[in-house]
């Protein structure tokens, strides 16, 4: 018993480890001295410097976390209610509906990108936050969508059967019985959409406006005049917030199981 | 269960803040009206960092424009986005040579009011007139380049003279490309002594054939900071752009760089003004600002390309002129990559992929 | 007990049908997906699908000229020879994020609630930075001269620079690397629900820990791998990307393929072709391994 799961703890430690090495020279080389990325010249603070007074590189962020924000959010409610009713119905239309939800992951971005533009400029809708969050939304809800559904198979029916037959209304029964076991997919997926909400770049560039740029859009740009250490110094920053605000939430959660109200 | 309503209460919270957040900053994407008094924006259309943030600070506290600065990856990309928006949109767009020809006819690019542009005085004439905008009547050159050949010559051991000289077997694995196929076949049929834009089918499927050959010496296809590879030792010689050339001599002086004796390319990036711009006179105002004689110096300085800023010269820290190794005097000689019709590009396209196959 | 089996369907089909009230409410709740899927997938693919068809202009653009030219050139050695790398990469890769990632997600599964969601975070955390950055990293560790290179010549091990990067090996990498969060979580959220008394069970009846694992943990996660595979699969056929960085501008697949058709070529109806057999092709993978695996209960996953 104890080998086994030491052998587990092993395994998911080394793995987690490989996974954060390019992290680890991503934030040592935000302190690299040199204007150029990638060759090392000597430790400076300089780019934490300069970051902190670019106000343009500061609002492409902001966009950027809020148009996250919002897609993963409805992707995930989009996607939630989506895989939930589909195990419900019967339409005929449903199979070509699901393979349809699916296919922004089949499309290479470039297109996905270019159609969309052709698509918004039809409809007359104003280019920027809107047309962004519109097109993240799209792409994210296959993940939040296939996740819940994968996880609604394993979902033993009788479950919510039961609680009906104990009195409860169908609201109750989604929201006590088969939310709390899907919520794990629905979490993986909304973080996996938030993910590649932040990382993308192509379909960006093609449906968001003037005034609006994202910072994965200005990163992969920048790469025509080199990326400076000012991005590792950025990226530093994010993942020091998300570990602080990680950490801050297990706190509490910790001390709410200490003294629960 | 309380957890899971708290889960959505926070969501909702979350959600609340967010959108108030965006709303207050407005980007709806229309353009605001200009009250009296307001200098109003200027909406800027190039790659990051290539106008430099310094320049944008001055020029905002100067002249109390407000500067977007969007971006986009590749010309394609933002011609297909000013296309959308019928010319409309941005003000102010740098992009390359041949996508401004592109937009010209199509109708997208206004013409440029020289009295709000007193400095157009300033631009140097060997890099006006060219294909794309043969009147000068539409650009500003921007980023002029002149690709060359730069190698190590403490590990290269051939002669290396030419585009030919690539081709040497003792090259092997050990060559730094430019991404572009038109670029590369240029470069092939220039040493069959051909131009970069023949349309002649036959000429181009031997090209592709000599290209093939050249696939074993191929170590790495770059577009962007070529010259890190030969930087960190990862190749031994490269084909790199005027700026990547600049930066690799800066941080290794013991480089070689060679004029390719079968001739040379040429390329130039420019700005233009688009034909429905929303802040047309902040445009011009933007344009006479960087041909300034000190902001050109700036921003050469920065973007590492030739100046075409005659007013700048006398700005340009010694330092930066003696690493400028092209000199004006070379850009007539220079051949421009042009548009070469459906079948010729297919064709091209073909042997690329073909190319890219083989390599590796 | 003393009901006919007249009766006995009858309440049998009363209890399955769900009252008129019940299926409006299941309606509703679909509606968002349907609606977002028709207008912002469905219409835009009709688009694309008729975008293939045509012919394209001089020097930009299309001409409203319908052709097959488009399909009939795909045809060309040369561009099948890219399909099949890519597929090949697609394959191994899932295949590597699979054997990898399968354990990771298992073992997730079994710890404590705690520390379920504290791995979850994990896992995605690194996923949130940008992949050029990350990438870059690898680049710095990996290169000639680079971190790895100054480790082993440090030690004695090598004498001269290693040529790691720029290469096929070095993409596969790079690709599993990026994919493996999708097929962890993907795991993990169809573990994580598993009725381990089952296992528990099948051993109480003398089954080895392998062939309980086989017959029944594998079975039960089966909607995860699927579901895995699909997030996996799909993409890694056009991450043009990574290959792009990890492999030297050397490697092309479908996806760098049609980048370039769009760019270089400025050939878009190609490039919607090019698309649509992508699409067509990838559907058809999965429409395969159901069939193959036979799961036929995991009706509508895909």
């Amino acid at each position: 018993m104890r080998r086994r799961i030491r052998f587990s703890v092993i395994y998911q430690v080394i793995l987690l480890l490989l996974m954060y090495i390019p992290i680890c020279v991503v934030v040592i080389y935000s302190f690299n001295e040199s204007r150029n990325s990638t060759i090392w010249t000597g430790w400076s603070l300089d780019w934490y410097r300069k970051l902190m007074k670019n106000r343009s590189l500061l609002e492409a962020l902001k966009n950027s976390v809020i148009l996250a924000t919002i897609s993963s959010g409805a992707a995930g409610i989009i996607g939630t209610l989506g895989a939930v009713g589909m195990a419900r119905i019967g339409w005929r239309s449903k199979g070509v509906v699901e393979y349809i939800s699916s296919i922004p992951i089949m499309i290479p971005e470039i297109i996905l990108g270019m159609v969309f533009m052709a698509f918004f400029a039809m409809l007359n809708l104003p280019f920027g936050m809107v047309t962004l969050v519109l097109g993240h939304t799209t792409f994210c809800v296959p993940y939040v969508y296939m996740m819940v559904k994968a996880s609604l198979v394993g979902i033993d029916r009788s479950l919510g059967e039961a609680a009906k037959d104990l009195g409860a209304s169908e609201r109750r029964a989604f929201f006590d019985i088969t939310l709390p076991l899907i919520l794990p997919a629905v979490f993986s997926g909304m973080l996996l959409a938030f993910a590649m909400s932040l990382d993308d770049v192509v379909i960006s560039i093609f449906v968001t406006g003037a005034k609006t740029n994202t910072l994965p859009i200005r990163i992969y740009t920048q790469l025509k005049s080199g990326v400076t250490p000012e991005i590792n110094a950025l990226c530093t920053l994010m993942l020091a917030v998300t570990f602080l605000l990680v950490g801050m939430s297990r706190l509490l959660g910790g001390i709410r199981k200490k003294y629960p109200q | 269960m309380r957890k899971t309503k708290g889960f959505f209460a926070v969501l909702m919270a979350m959600a609340l803040v967010v959108v108030s957040l965006s709303g207050c900053k407005g980007s709806g994407g229309e353009s605001e009206k200009k009250e009296k008094g307001d200098p109003g924006e200027l909406n800027i259309y190039t790659w990051a960092e290539y106008v430099p943030q310094d320049v944008i600070d001055r020029f905002e506290s100067e002249t109390g424009i407000r500067v977007n600065y969007t971006n986009f990856e590749a010309n394609e990309e933002m011609l297909a986005k000013l296309e959308t928006s019928e010319g409309g949109e941005y003000d102010i767009i740098i992009a390359s040579d041949y996508i401004i020809k592109i937009a010209a006819e199509e109708g997208l690019v206004k013409e440029l009011d020289k009295e709000k542009i007193p400095n157009f005085k300033n631009i140097d004439p060997v890099f006006q007139n060219f294909f794309y905008d043969p009147e000068n009547k539409l650009t500003v050159p921007y980023g002029p380049g002149i690709p060359l050949l730069v190698y190590d010559p403490s590990v290269v051991t051939c002669e290396i003279t030419g585009y030919d000289s690539l081709w040497d077997a003792s090259l092997k694995d050990n060559l730094a490309l430019m991404d572009s196929e038109r670029v590369v076949m240029g470069m092939t049929l220039k040493t069959m002594g051909e131009s970069f834009n023949t349309e002649d089918l036959d000429v181009i499927r031997a090209a592709g054939n000599k290209l093939m050959e050249l696939a074993p010496n191929v170590r790495v296809l770059s577009q962007n900071q070529t010259q890190d590879y030969l930087l960190s030792g990862e190749v031994s010689a490269a084909f790199l752009f005027t700026s990547q050339v600049v930066l690799a001599l800066s941080q290794n002086p013991e480089l070689e760089v060679v004029y390719p004796k079968e001739g040379l390319g040429f390329g130039v990036d420019a700005a233009f003004i688009p034909s429905k711009a929303p802040n047309s006179d902040n445009a011009h105002a933007f344009l006479n600002f960087i041909l300034d004689g000190e902001m050109g110096a700036q921003i050469a300085q920065q973007t590492y390309y030739l100046c075409p800023n005659q007013a700048s010269y006398e700005f340009l820290d010694e330092e930066f002129k003696k690493s400028l190794i092209i000199s004006t005097d070379d850009v007539p000689n220079g051949e421009f990559i042009q548009d070469v019709g459906p079948e010729a590009t297919s064709l091209h396209e073909e042997f690329w992929t073909e190319f890219k196959a083989a390599l590796d | 007990m003393g009901q006919t089996t007249k009766e006995s369907e009858t309440i049998v089909r009363w209890k399955k049908t769900k009252p008129t009230t019940r299926r409006n409410r299941w309606w509703l709740i679909v509606m968002p997906l349907y609606l977002f899927t028709i207008f912002f997938v469905a219409l835009p693919m009709v688009y694309l699908l008729v975008l293939s068809f045509l012919t394209r202009a001089r020097t930009w653009g299309v001409v409203n000229e319908f052709t097959l030219d488009n399909y009939i050139r795909i045809a060309k050695p040369v561009y099948l020879n890219t399909f099949k790398e890519s597929f090949q990469m697609a394959v191994i890769t899932t295949a590597g994020t699979l054997l990898i990632g399968y354990p990771f997600g298992y073992f997730m599964a079994r710890m404590s609630a705690r520390t379920k969601s504290l791995m979850m975070l994990l896992v995605v955390i690194p996923f949130w930075t940008s992949a050029l950055m990350r990438m870059y990293g690898w680049i710095i560790i990996f290169r000639s001269n680079g971190l790895l290179d100054k480790l082993l010549m440090g030690m004695g091990l090598t004498d001269s620079p290693q040529k790691l990067l720029y290469s096929y090996p070095a993409v596969l990498v790079g690709m599993i690397y990026s994919l493996l969060p999708f097929m962890i979580l993907s795991i993990y959220s169809s573990t994580d629900k598993m009725d381990w008394s089952l296992v528990e069970a099948a051993r109480d009846l003398g089954a080895t820990r392998g062939k309980a694992f086989f017959t029944i943990t594998m079975k039960l996660t089966l909607p995860g791998i699927l579901s895995g595979i699909v997030l996996v699969f799909i993409p890694s056929m056009g991450l043009f990307f990574i290959a792009d960085i990890l492999g030297g501008g050397k490697i092309m697949l479908v996806g760098n393929l049609i980048q370039n058709q769009l760019q270089n070529g400025r050939d878009w109806p190609f490039a919607a072709a090019l698309s649509v057999v992508l699409m067509i092709f990838t559907s058809v993978m999965i429409w395969i391994y159901r069939r193959v695996t036979g799961v036929r209960e995991l009706e509508g996953l895909l």
